[in-house]
């Protein structure tokens, strides 16, 4: 088996790439011991079998993110057969950076410019034989949303793996030595000299100088524990006066090789070097917020039109079997209750709810393919910047206001994995449709035409979870050192790539499916067993003698047995709630039912006036503001995460916030009524 | 001067970036070495400064505009 990993910058296409080559045959997970997202997959040509390592993008090799100490480690540590750099056919000159950043690590390479298409349409004109030619590595010139040009990139591959061709760092050199400052010059010859007595492994001398420069963390460390201390302290010396100059020295001469490469192989003026009309409206201070709400509105709009139907079509369906599996398993009761609840209940559940995961991950996959992501981040970024997050968390933080879980699988548009967990952290805080409308249920139920209220009320207790949240994990996902402030690419619009989003979207809501359906056959299954009892009535059921047992503890926060167990009913769905109120607050109901039922009874609200007081009530529906917001949210979070602890956690957190507000809010009431 | 004392469609090349070594690492990968000349796509005088350099076009926060020394060209 031989190992491709792909390198390249945010934007590359490096993405595209990695789904066209694997298809279904990928695995995500995590680092080792790392918060960050490993992908890897295999695919076979010919008789041989590849495996391609995705790795997390980043604008350059110097070690300074999670992330991008993750690629470097593989990078240096030549753990691949062959490195595929893939860069930016239409930026050719910032993106090929990477390259000239990785010139001096001694590992087999290749060069795909994509998207040459793009630059084609930008008027661009470029030699790929002539780089090739410079560069003495194999180049392709390439479209990976193109299907057609694979067979081009494997003859590219198999020419690579041959010719195990490297890139020398002696060209950059000679540019620093012609060109740059002479103190520094001195400064790097003498690093150079100094660590001269250690082995580079895969790396030249020159590189592992440069990186030191640069004040590499990686290098840094990884110098001081090989050389004397004497040593040590000439190098640090040298670094000190340094200070951060040592990588413009080094930075300026690598743009000066990517300018020599494209001297005479790349041709074309620049069109867009003017911001095009809609760009204008897209960046403007007002307008460009304007715009990107519209386009929020259209996306959840859409969203709506694609989940609802298939939202019916379940429940339709669900209501169809449930008598056609009584009248089958008309002599095993039990059996015929645990389909209807368990597997066919959760099924309904789990399916209706991928049409919104579907719509997400499409409108949002062909926000960031045009492009147009980029433009609603910059107009936001000062908004979500004070909690520490990328302005690109705009979009999947509204859309959890459709759907929680779906809007959990948008947070991918983000870069980092400490910023997408922080993401996942507020979504959580974020009321889906169905929450909000349980929550105003029960504000009109017990406080009439004072609910409105609670709307505000509501509002400024998310904001101020989004600050506890932040002050809690914010530092721990996204640390303060690591964050730069805003200072991010605006990438060309492109022409979305229909064919591959669909079937990469397919593919991920079936990954997110497997995922949810687990978990909520899991869940569907302990409510099923702890609400069964033989007669149907809820009185005897383990889940009134748990809900009694309990309830002296369960009253701190406010609430009596029933209303916990509502609370807990409320962690499958916001919508199953209501059900469990309908049927333990009239006893007589069938207690099987609890998990399958969806809507309130038609009395429910008379029922709980009459036993409720108003600050059980309170606790009630603050706990309910603030309750984990389904199992598909805690499904599609497992999935995304890639780890239970995570999940867990999040979910802990929430359970420990709703009571602990439903605490605050019962002791308040009870003390001023 | 600073990056953002230039108005829009001036031209611009770097001269130095201040900062922690991230910082200019970032600046640096992101297109902005010195001695790069630039355009100013925009500057309203309150939101980030769009500048296009290296066939990129970059946003850059107007607080860390004042790290980064620019000369008119």
């Amino acid at each position: 088996m031989r190992t491709i990993a792909l390198l390249g910058q945010p934007n590359s296409g490096k993405s595209t790439l990695f789904n066209a080559l694997t298809g279904s045959h990928q695995h995500v997970g995590n680092w080792p011991g790392k918060t960050v997202e490993r992908a890897e997959g295999f695919f076979t040509q010919g008789e041989e079998l590849y495996r391609v390592v995705d790795l997390p993008g980043s604008y350059g090799l110097t070690a300074n993110s999670a992330e991008e100490v993750v690629t470097r480690t593989y990078i240096e540590h030549g753990y691949a057969d062959i490195v595929c750099i893939i860069v930016d056919a239409s930026q050719l000159e910032r993106s090929l950076y990477m390259l000239a950043d990785f010139a001096g690590v001694k590992s087999p390479v290749m060069l795909v410019l994509n998207m040459m298409d793009v630059a084609e349409q930008k008027g661009k004109k470029i030699d790929v034989e002539k780089i090739e030619k410079i560069l003495n590595i194999p180049v392709l010139g390439f479209t990976a949303s193109d299907l057609d040009g694979y067979p081009k990139f494997f003859e590219t591959l198999n020419r690579a793996l041959e010719k195990k061709a490297k890139i020398s760092s002696d060209k950059i050199r000679d540019i620093v030595e012609r060109e740059g400052e002479k103190s520094h010059v001195e400064n790097l010859k003498k690093l150079e000299d100094l660590i001269a007595p250690l082995k580079f492994d895969n790396r030249e001398r020159f590189w592992m100088a440069s990186k030191l420069l640069e004040n590499d963390s990686l290098v840094r460390s990884e110098v001081e524990t090989a050389v004397t201390p004497e040593h040590w302290k000439q190098i640090k010396e040298i670094l000190d006066a340094e200070g951060s100059d040592g990588g413009l020295l080094t930075g300026e001469a690598k743009y000066r090789f990517v300018s020599a490469v494209l001297r005479d192989a790349s041709e074309g003026e620049e069109k867009s070097m003017k911001l095009s009309r809609f760009d204008k409206i897209a960046t403007h201070r007002i307008w460009g917020k304007i715009v990107a709400f519209f386009i929020l509105v259209i996306t959840l709009a859409v969203s709506m039109m694609i989940a609802v139907p298939i939202i019916m079509g379940c429940f339709g369906l669900q209501g169809a079997a449930e008598p056609i599996v009584n009248k089958l398993l008309r002599s095993w009761p039990v059996l015929a209750s645990f389909f209807n609840s368990v597997i066919i209940g959760g099924l309904a559940v789990t399916v209706a709810m991928m049409g919104f995961v579907f719509a997400i991950l499409v409108t949002f996959g062909l926000m960031e393919d045009s492009g147009y992501l980029a433009r609603s981040s910059y107009v936001f970024d000062s908004w979500l910047s004070k909690l520490g997050l990328h302005g690109k968390a705009f979009m999947p933080l509204v859309s959890g206001l459709a759907c929680t879980g779906g809007a959990v699988c948008g947070t991918r548009v983000l870069d980092t994995r400490g910023q997408r967990l922080f993401a996942m952290v507020l979504l959580w805080s974020i009321p889906c449709g169905s929450k909000v409308a349980v929550v105003l249920f029960l504000a009109s139920v017990f406080f009439g035409s004072a609910a409105p209220l609670f709307g505000l009320v509501y509002l400024a207790m998310i904001f101020a979870s989004f600050w506890l949240s932040s002050k809690l994990f914010g530092n721990k996902l996204m640390p303060v050192n690591e964050r730069v402030g805003m200072i991010m690419e605006l990438p060309p619009y492109h022409k979305p790539h229909w064919k591959i989003l669909f079937k990469t979207v397919a593919r991920n809501v079936w990954a997110v499916f497997k995922k949810a359906i687990a978990v909520i056959w899991f869940v569907s299954l302990l409510f099923w067993l702890i609400s069964y009892s033989k007669d149907g009535n809820v009185e005897h059921s383990v889940l009134y003698t748990i809900g009694n047992a309990i309830e002296p503890f369960t009253q701190i926060f406010g609430m009596r047995w029933q209303l916990f167990i509502s609370y807990i009913g409320g962690i499958f769905s916001k919508e199953a709630s209501l059900g469990v109120m309908s049927v333990v607050f009239s006893s007589t109901m069938d207690a099987f039912s609890l998990v399958a039922r969806n809507e309130a009874g038609a009395n429910l609200g008379e029922m709980m006036r009459a036993v409720v007081t108003i600050p059980e009530a309170l606790a009630f529906i603050f706990a309910s503001m603030f309750n984990i917001p389904c199992v598909l949210a805690m499904g599609t979070t497992y999935r995304e995460t890639h780890s239970l602890k995570w999940m867990l956690a999040i979910a802990g957190y929430y359970f420990a916030i709703s009571l602990g507000l439903a605490f605050i809010v019962y002791h308040i009431a009870l003390w001023v009524l | 001067m600073c990056l953002s004392e230039l108005q829009e469609n001036q031209k611009g090349l770097i001269q130095k970036i201040n900062g922690d070594s991230r910082f200019v690492s970032r600046v640096v990968s992101m297109g902005l070495p010195p001695s790069s000349p630039f355009l100013v796509l925009q500057n309203d005088g309150r939101s980030p400064v769009l500048v296009y350099s290296h066939d990129t076009m970059i946003a850059i926060n107007r607080k860390e505009c004042m790290q980064i020394d620019v000369e008119m060209a």
